[in-house]
């Protein structure tokens, strides 16, 4: 992969398809399945069923989906906040997202973290902070990792292009392009920042020239096209995985909804949301499924069946599920059998 | 047993669990090919190559984050701090990864690593290589804070912390680093974490202190001793968690309490200690409790009869523990 290649927005349906047809259905289930829970999320926070806020990552779906499908489940993942899409396809069950949504003592984090902060040892993917590079920097060192064991293991990192303009994203970067360190960077740019136009967060049009600077490719991708995705990160992972470096790949991209759900969104131009909703990236890949031979219309009525018994069931176990009780507070600071008597000393 | 100084007990605690234990590796500035600034790291990266003794770019951020991800993948890191006064750049992977991953993620994660931060004042480094700023992680819940004083105490507590599942930050005074000398074992050992230490008995009075504090107060025992009082020197060792018990046993027993602090004056240990001494042993106190700190200037300024001045000395105990006594 040459250093800091463009490729252009280009539709595939003529060429072969990359995957079989057991991939791209499988595939499509993930992406159909992180549409429906995170549309259904949005509808349970207007009910009142989830507390704090919900971040919405409807219309950014393939760029998280793709690059986790093609990962093994032993790769670390650093998410963000709008990563549903990794979460759904490593297999964080929904019951116990949606528990985490609840704020429930049976999601992920037993109610301490933040919404949307989905994450566990056991799926790889690091439960996030909400300082938002400092994801970046803590999956390079989950790529260290890998490299100082000699296993061949990789890291996703997740960010979005706002991300770029923290000091910690460059220190991890140049870091990895340094270490040759087996990782894949996936810069959602849905060129807004919260509220904040690209215009306004950085001085260059495409994010991928950054990786130029670190001595490492950066491509630029249409992050709607899900084959698109499909081969770059395909590639790129082949080559962290050869011991050949990191990559990032920009996916370009457009996130529908607010900020979170408290945010109406009123700063973006009204035309701009409805150019993005004509690239939806889930009808495009049907469609070229659909095509290919690979999804006939009886497979996605299954699959949405599938999804909805799944969902109704995830919602009825978290609606179910106990809240913490108060004292839970004082537990996972530090180790099992470490000071636990002395943070709960604080009761007397 | 033989003779070693702090720096050398440093060195041998990370070489032994190195060798011990292929999880652990040390990443810093300056640290593999050049074998560290005050040398901690000497030699290493000959013994296990620069996979496990990595020189990293000018990158504190990164020397903390990357090995938050790497003790979240198991590997028992130990980053090197150069000089406390460079932590700042490397404070959100302290504050918002390695102390409360584990929280945030309901326990599923632990962090295993030992963020070793060389810190303190008495050696004419200046502004911005003598600052003693413990507090600031023992205002952060998750953390272990180590402080050490001796050799003995420097190697066990940090072959402890190597071992331990917790992020731990440990201190290292550079004025002890070679002026310090002590006797330790040859066999394998470790000192607990959390757990203060009596360095000298006595019945008049209870000193509490840290680092090279403990020096400065057993300085000033050892003079008060031979005008008749006797005073009780407590090595705190660890920061965070504070362990209570030995100061309020101590206090229980001397009824007074002074605390030592490099640090400056405001919402420092001492004052956390001396909170601690109040709320659980008020009546068994004879008179107030005093702190013998730093003033509240930004530590520490260069000149030497400024930095002097600004150091808390064992002659600012010996007055603070004879008004004490005569309270």
């Amino acid at each position: 992969m040459p250093v800091n290649t463009k490729v252009a927005s280009k539709a595939k349906e003529k060429l072969s398809a990359p995957f079989s047809a057991e991939e791209g259905k499988k595939l499509y289930y993930y992406l159909l399945k992180t549409r429906t829970v995170d549309e259904a999320n949005r509808k349970f926070f207007r009910q009142g069923k989830l507390l704090g806020t919900y971040f919405s990552a409807v219309g950014q779906e393939a760029t998280t989906v793709v690059p986790t499908f093609l990962s093994r489940p032993t790769d670390a993942i650093g998410p963000s906040h709008r990563e549903i899409g990794c979460s759904i396809t490593r297999g964080i069950p929904l019951k116990f997202m949606l528990a985490h949504l609840m704020a429930k003592r049976t999601g992920m984090d037993k109610g301490k973290c933040h919404p949307c902060h989905y994450g566990g040892f056991e799926y790889r993917i690091i439960t996030p902070a909400s300082t938002m590079a400092a994801q970046t920097v803590v999956v390079t060192g989950c790529a260290l990792a890998f490299k100082i064991r000699g296993e061949d293991n990789i890291g996703l990192g997740f960010f979005g292009e706002g991300a770029t303009a923290q000091a910690g994203w460059h220190e991890a970067m140049n870091f990895a392009g340094v270490q040759k360190l087996p990782i894949v960077y996936i810069c959602q740019n849905n060129l807004w920042a919260e509220s904040v136009p690209a215009r306004l967060q950085a001085a260059i049009t495409d994010y991928s020239d950054r990786a130029k600077a670190y001595g490492f490719p950066g491509i630029t991708i249409d992050g709607n096209d899900v084959v698109q995705v499909y081969v770059t990160a395909k590639e790129a992972i082949a080559r962290a995985r050869r011991g050949e470096g990191p990559t990032m790949i920009e996916c370009k991209t457009y996130r529908w909804y607010g900020h979170s759900e408290i945010d109406p969104a009123d700063y973006r131009p009204k035309d701009e949301l409805e150019g993005w909703k004509k690239k939806d990236p889930l009808p495009r890949f049907e469609k070229y499924l659909m095509e290919q031979g690979m999804l006939t219309p009886a497979d996605k009525t299954k699959m949405v069946a599938d999804i909805e018994k799944e969902l109704e069931e995830a919602f009825e176990f978290a609606d179910k599920s106990p809240l913490p009780a108060p004292e839970e507070a004082l537990e996972d600071v530090y180790a099992p059998g470490t000071f636990e008597d002395w943070v709960k000393g604080w009761l007397k | 047993m033989r003779t070693v100084t702090f720096i050398e007990a440093i060195n041998e605690a990370m070489k032994e669990e190195m060798e011990r234990d292929e999880k652990v590796y040390v990443i810093g500035e300056d640290i593999g090919i050049y074998g560290g600034v005050f040398k901690a790291t000497r030699g290493l990266q000959s013994l296990f190559g620069p996979m496990r003794v990595i020189d990293s770019p000018l990158s504190e951020n990164l020397i903390v984050g990357s090995s938050v991800g790497a003790a979240a993948m198991g590997l028992r890191p130990v980053p090197e701090i150069q000089f406390s006064d460079f932590i700042t750049p490397g404070m959100d992977q302290i504050i918002q990864q390695a102390a409360k991953l584990r929280y945030r993620s309901g326990g599923s994660f632990s962090v295993p690593l030992v963020i070793r931060v060389c810190c303190g004042g008495e050696v004419g480094g200046g502004l911005y290589h003598s600052q003693i700023n413990e507090a600031w992680f023992v205002h952060c819940p998750g953390l272990v804070v180590i402080a050490p004083a001796f050799p003995y105490d420097a190697k066990g507590l940090l072959k402890a912390a190597i071992r331990d599942e917790n992020p731990c930050i440990y201190f290292e005074h550079k004025k002890l680093y070679r002026s310090i000398k002590q006797e330790i074992p040859d066999t394998d050992f470790t000192v607990p974490l959390g757990k203060a230490e009596i360095k000298r008995k006595g019945k008049d009075v209870t000193i509490v202190a840290y680092m090279l504090m403990v020096h400065k107060s057993l300085e000033a025992a050892e003079k008060l001793a031979k005008e008749g009082i006797e005073c009780e020197v407590i090595d705190m060792r660890t920061l965070l968690p504070i362990d209570k018990e030995t100061i309020l046993e101590s206090v229980k027993k001397t009824g007074r309490a002074i605390i030592v602090q490099e640090a400056p004056k405001t919402g420092g240990v001492a004052g956390e200690i001396s909170s601690i001494i109040t709320e659980e042993a008020f009546e068994y106190l004879d008179a107030p409790i005093k702190r013998v700190t730093a003033p509240d200037t930004p530590p520490i300024p260069f000149s030497p009869p400024l930095e002097h001045f600004w150091m808390p000395n064992a002659d600012k105990i010996i007055k603070a523990v004879k008004e004490t006594m005569a309270y």
